[in-house]
């Protein structure tokens, strides 16, 4: 009956996780409407699952394989699937419980293909689950990110204080245009619509919300609201929490990059201050990057 | 027709902070049924649709001078709006405890003044029509407040008949009850449930398994508890069975005669849980004999009693869509 027995190979990859919330915050910064199909890549660097709307928006989740107490990958080249985010999140979610640690198992594949979860912390209570997977789509359109010229156009701002200023701008809505400028060194978001709204910050004043700033040239392009506003939406209140900081930066063509940074470090609930030194390893860290495309009508000359 | 008795402090407590808010989730509406020697709350059990609760009391829980008579075998039967019931009983209380407060020490005697409550017959303003009314009547220390709650008029000698044959058919326990030890656990786990289906599978084990399984085309998503404490038909688990995945260890015990299995909505499910409220002493599930229903148990003992005498007993049944023997 043991079914290793009859299994004729080792699946591509088995891993365990010690923060199921972690990793429920991670994919659910991802979630920016019901349903979203996902494809997820493996390698044994890791796993990234990478989801996008109407050839505009990309988002990917990096989950290093540094965030897994355990993981094996056997897998020639790099298997990738297609499941239902939200279906994903879900599930994963069930396996959390709030106040005590969660570790669970993941295996790709299972006999049929499928997606494979359990909880592995108790012998005598066990969550599982299956996953159905489906071939994934082609990625539509290659997000190849580069930098506009030799010094990259950049700045970090504080999470929250991203998605207060994003959240703001929804009342104009529609198309939000962000410049940055050397002199001085700040960065707007304007918005035009049902209104106009404009949100500076200004590097010299407002150190602590603009922790950095790197910029040689004025540059302005126009993003559509709906596509930034979905790489704030979920931000996790983790992040909040944590007061991270978020990256932007505008590569060749207007590309927008947006990176967030979510914990997945095991919570240390038990000893805060003995643990205090191995307090948010920089191992323990799931990588979001979103890639937005600028509207089309946006004068080109910046980039020539 | 006459019913007439006074809330003790603990029914009182019992009611107010415990089962009236957990009852009300189950749904507004209930009947309640008393007979001579148990005040019953009943859900759903005559037109036999959703969730069918009882939360039966022995009157000693929360009544002292218990009078009842009717023409039918004294048992008088109405249906009454617990939202209601725990207003007008919250609201009373502030007097009450006012009373109670400046009389500590009075000890648990017969003291004056106590929390009465009675059925009542009255002429509601702007009607020429008298009304039935369950009335909760105390004196404060420098007021009295009366708190009228309409009630249906008392169901008729069939009705409380019938209501008594459903009664009767839902004592019937079944062959097997598992012990859930963490409500809060399971509660968390089927409210995150929800999001994935609708159905949800329960199966129970006569070695002590509770597997709960939602399986749509998309996806299975599963929790078994095992080793829970047994009442009633038990079972060693087989030797080759100890190693199996959650679903095949269920199949075998199907296959076996030693499970049962039904399905019942995902919602349901959850709303027994809410039963949780009521702070439980400890809570069972089991199968009905022949599949027909998913029934919990919950048990209230006396406090501070050494031996376990249980004062209330809850159930909830469910009616279920397949049944698998």
């Amino acid at each position: 009956m043991s079914s290793s027995a009859i299994e004729p190979e080792a699946p591509d990859l088995v891993c365990q996780l010690d923060n199921v919330q972690g990793m429920v915050d991670a994919l659910s910064s991802v979630r920016w409407k019901r349903h979203q199909d996902a494809v997820i890549e493996l390698s044994e660097h890791g796993i990234v699952l990478i989801v996008e709307e109407t050839s505009c928006l990309q988002a990917k989740v990096y989950l290093q394989r540094e965030l897994f107490i355990r993981y094996e990958y056997s897998a020639q080249g790099r298997p990738r699937f297609g499941v239902s985010l939200g279906l994903f999140v879900d599930c994963l979610n069930t396996f959390s419980v709030p106040g005590r640690s969660n570790t669970i198992e993941i295996q790709y594949p299972g006999p049929d293909m499928q997606l494979l979860l359990k909880s592995v912390d108790s012998l005598d209570a066990c969550i599982y689950s299956e996953i159905r997977t489906r071939i994934p789509d082609m990625i539509s359109w290659d997000y190849n990110f580069e930098p506009a010229g030799s010094t990259p156009l950049s700045f970090t701002v504080k999470s929250a204080a991203l998605k207060e200023a994003i959240d703001d701008l929804e009342w104009p809505g529609s198309s939000i245009q962000i410049i940055l400028q050397p002199v001085p060194p700040s960065v707007t978001f304007r918005g035009e619509g049902h209104g106009d709204l404009q949100i500076d910050f200004m590097y010299y004043v407002n150190t602590d919300l603009l922790i950095a700033f790197h910029c040689d040239q004025e540059v302005s392009y126009r993003y559509k609201y709906k596509f930034l506003r979905a790489t704030t939406s979920n931000i996790p209140s983790s992040v909040i929490k944590d007061n991270r900081g978020s990256k932007l930066t505008i590569g060749r063509g207007g590309m927008l990059k947006v990176q967030h940074l979510v914990s997945v470090a095991r919570p240390s609930v038990s000893h805060p201050h003995i643990d205090s030194a191995g307090y948010q390893q920089p191992s323990r860290i799931a990588y979001i990057e979103f890639f937005v495309k600028p509207e089309e009508d946006v004068d080109t000359v910046n980039d020539s | 027709m006459k019913f007439k008795a006074f809330l003790t402090d603990n029914g009182v407590n019992l009611l107010e902070k415990r089962f009236l808010p957990a009852l009300d989730k189950m749904g507004r509406i209930c009947h309640l049924y008393l007979t001579r020697d148990h005040a019953i709350f009943l859900h759903n059990l005559l037109n036999g649709d959703g969730i069918q609760s009882i939360a039966q009391f022995r009157k000693e829980a929360l009544f002292d001078d218990y009078r009842i008579s009717s023409q039918n075998d004294d048992r008088i039967a109405f249906s009454i709006d617990l939202s209601l019931l725990h207003r007008a009983l919250r609201s009373i209380i502030n007097i009450y405890t006012e009373f109670s407060g400046s009389h500590t020490g009075g000890g648990a005697g017969p003291t004056s003044s106590r929390l009465q409550i009675k059925l009542v017959k009255k002429l509601p303003p702007h009607s020429q029509q008298p009304m039935p009314f369950l009335t909760f009547e105390t004196k404060g220390y420098r007021s009295a407040v009366i708190q009228d709650v309409p009630i249906s008029k008392p169901l008729s000698r069939s009705d409380v008949l019938e209501l008594q044959a459903a009664l009767d058919m839902a004592q019937d326990l079944p062959r097997t009850l598992v012990q859930v030890p963490d409500m809060n656990q399971l509660q968390n786990f089927v409210d995150r449930m929800k999001h994935v289906g609708d159905l949800i599978n329960v199966s129970i084990s006569k070695y002590g398994d509770l597997h709960l399984q939602i399986s749509t085309t998309l996806i299975t998503l599963g929790a078994e508890f095992r080793k829970l404490l047994v009442i009633g038909e038990q079972a060693e688990v087989p030797v080759g069975d100890r190693d199996l995945s959650a679903q095949s260890r269920t199949q075998r015990a199907i296959q076996r005669g030693d499970a049962i299995t039904v399905q019942v909505s995902v919602k349901h499910f959850a709303k027994s849980l809410q039963c949780h409220l009521a702070k439980p002493d400890c809570a069972f599930y089991g199968i009905a004999p022949e599949g027909a229903c998913l029934t919990v148990i919950f048990q209230f003992f006396i406090p501070g009693l050494a031996s376990m005498q249980t004062i209330v007993v809850l159930e909830v049944h469910f009616e279920f869509l397949i049944c698998t023997f």
